[in-house]
């Protein structure tokens, strides 16, 4: 009775305003034989989505973000529902326009594995997509960019308010435009803690802190023959 | 079922329900919705896991052994329930090891504190510990039971042996009602009925859906069912809004005729002789009578689309758990045939495996 198991591609398409923008259907498509579905995908892409071509797809809605999403479930064949007590609720995520795909496991129902792998793609993201910076002239560090500086960066005005660590769901957002920053000035962090009004000692110190920051810095770097940061 | 009882009640003894529950009742983290801090109405015989007060303690080094020796036990299981009944493998037991730790070990600021001592809060002491694990894998008694609860949702649901432990498959019924109520304004002020409610999952979920006009009726055979789910619904603070009736089916439904807006139901659906071939912490511990839909297991299935009819306002909304394939279509086909005129706008909808788990549709 062992079960053979593989994952099953849903379509996501978002109606309506869902609260967390999960609804999702399905499309059965082609086979049939056999124990595995073959499940064909369609995909929805609203017309929001359509306008953006500015890679800015971290400020999306939720709603928005899961339209350009594939989602796709761990599943079991046998008969489930009722009969099963097993939380195999894995979920992943494959983000259609730039192919990146983030799945989450570990949580205790499946809604929450929705919500981890959501939050994981909007981190892969921060980490994958770059956005070119125009006017390197005329740069001024966005919003959020600046919740994630140390208070003693001297372009920090004291309106902007604590600074946040990687924990909060914003920091993406801010990992994102300070890699953009690094990306724009050929990988120098000298550079980049210039226009921040930070030592370089200490823009280090906040790249090194979060782990998955730190390495697309240093990958960054590697591609332009420059040393890692430690 | 002796040896049930007869734990329970020593479990019983060692944790007199009433009196924790004055401690208890923190939410639980990560939580956005209120729940209720004071609750008159206990939770029927133990207390889950995540709701006890942290009176215990271990050492680091004595929970450490403690987790050693489960996850010991875990992997010499290897895949040895996966292949004898399509039970969990090593892997999932590992990870269910975890989720356990997470209900028992304290996790705040004073926990801090007192781990720097080498000292760990507990909210159930490591003799129950090794108890408990025992149980699981010895007598496949469900992680659920274990700990007192089931993730679902955003939810966190008390569960206890007599209840259904909700499955994951039924989450979606919440998003199929979700869909209705965006179209629908109205919908989200009406009467809904859950019938066979079990733990009360989706009449707690629905609650949460509804605004302040809104009301749910859930509706359980079993009076064990029952007060688990008032428990539940005094938990998310929704005692007003969700009503929880004892009795069968429709039975205690007779003064809401033709008044509810919608209807939903994970009946028993598995036919009778299939029950025991189910993995063992299915067929030797969930209640038979939540999980047994007669003959072919469309007895209870029939009922309640024959009353759904009647009992629906027209144009209100139905969504039912089946058994899959065979069930969705033969349900469709006697909502579309033989009941030919009362219903519109009938689906099969599948669930996030691509079985084609529920049917939905419209009072005509």
């Amino acid at each position: 009775m062992a079960q053979s198991i593989s994952w099953v591609r849903l379509a996501v398409a978002v109606r309506g305003r869902s609260s967390l923008g999960f609804n999702y259907s399905i499309y059965h498509g082609g086979g049939g034989g056999g124990g595995g579905d073959v499940v064909k995908c369609c995909c929805c892409w609203s017309s929001s989505s359509e306008r953006r071509d500015d890679k800015q797809y971290l400020k999306l809605e939720e709603e928005v973000l899961m339209d350009q999403c594939e989602m796709s479930t761990f599943k079991s064949s046998g008969p489930g529902g009722q009969h099963r007590n097993k939380r195999e609720s894995a979920v992943r995520l494959k983000h259609l326009p730039t192919g990146i795909i983030a799945q989450a496991v570990e949580d205790r129902s499946q809604h929450k594995n929705r919500a981890s792998a959501l939050a994981r793609l909007r981190t892969l993201l921060a980490l994958k997509v770059r956005n070119e910076i125009h006017d390197l002239d005329n740069y001024t560090p966005p919003p959020e960019l600046l919740l994630i500086l140390p208070l003693k960066s001297t372009i920090r005005g004291s309106d902007v308010g604590p600074q946040i660590g990687p924990n909060n769901p914003k920091f993406a957002l801010g990992m994102q435009a300070l890699l953009d920053l690094i990306f724009a000035l050929n990988a120098s962090v000298g550079d980049a803690a210039n226009y921040l009004g930070l030592s370089t000692g200490a823009l280090s110190r906040l790249i090194l802190s979060d782990h998955s920051l730190r390495m697309a810095v240093n990958e960054l770097r590697a591609s332009k023959g420059m040393k890692p940061l430690k | 079922m002796m040896r049930n009882c007869f734990s329970s009640s020593i479990r019983q003894t060692l944790y007199p329900s009433t009196s924790l529950f004055k401690y208890l009742q923190k939410p639980h983290p990560a939580k956005s919705f209120p729940i209720s801090s004071s609750s008159s109405c206990s939770f029927p015989t133990t207390t889950p896991l995540f709701l006890r007060p942290p009176i215990h303690s271990a050492s680091f080094p004595e929970l450490k052994k403690w987790q050693d020796w489960a996850k010991h036990l875990a992997l010499s299981v290897g895949p040895k329930f996966l292949e004898s009944d399509n039970g969990p493998d090593a892997d999932l037991l590992c990870r269910e090891l975890k989720w356990l730790l997470e209900d028992v070990v304290v996790d705040d600021e004073n926990a801090t504190a007192s781990a720097a001592s080498g000292v760990v809060k507990l909210r159930a002491g490591l003799e129950e510990l090794y108890a408990l694990w025992r149980q699981r894998i010895e007598e496949r008694r469900p992680f659920q039971y274990l700990v007192g609860c089931e993730h679902w949702r955003d939810l966190v649901l008390c569960v206890r042996e007599g209840v259904l432990i909700p499955r994951p498959e039924t989450e979606q019924i919440v998003d199929l009602v979700e869909e209705v109520i965006c179209e629908d304004g109205g919908m989200r002020e009406g009467l809904w009925v859950d019938l066979g409610t079990g733990s009360g999952a989706l009449s707690v979920a629905i609650g949460r859906l509804l605004l302040d006009a809104g009301r749910v009726i859930a509706t359980d055979l079993s009076p064990i069912a029952a007060s688990v789910a008032a428990f539940n619904v005094r938990r998310y603070g929704l005692q007003d809004k969700v009503d929880v009736r004892l009795g069968s089916w429709f039975e205690p439904l007779q003064d809401v005729n033709e008044k509810p807006v919608g209807l939903v139901s994970n009946p028993p659906y598995i036919p009778g002789d299939h029950i025991f071939g189910l993995q063992a912490e299915v067929a030797r511990h969930e209640p038979r009578i939540a999980l047994d839909g007669g003959k072919n297991g469309m007895d209870a299935l029939l009922h309640i689309c024959e009353g759904a009819a009647t009992l629906l306002k027209p144009g209100g909304f139905f969504a039912l758990e089946t058994n899959g394939e065979k069930q969705s279509e033969f349900l469709v086909d006697f909502m579309t045939g033989k009941m030919k005129g009362r219903f519109r706008d009938v689906r099969v909808v599948s669930d996030f495996a691509g079985v084609h788990r529920f049917v939905s549709g419209f009072c005509c």
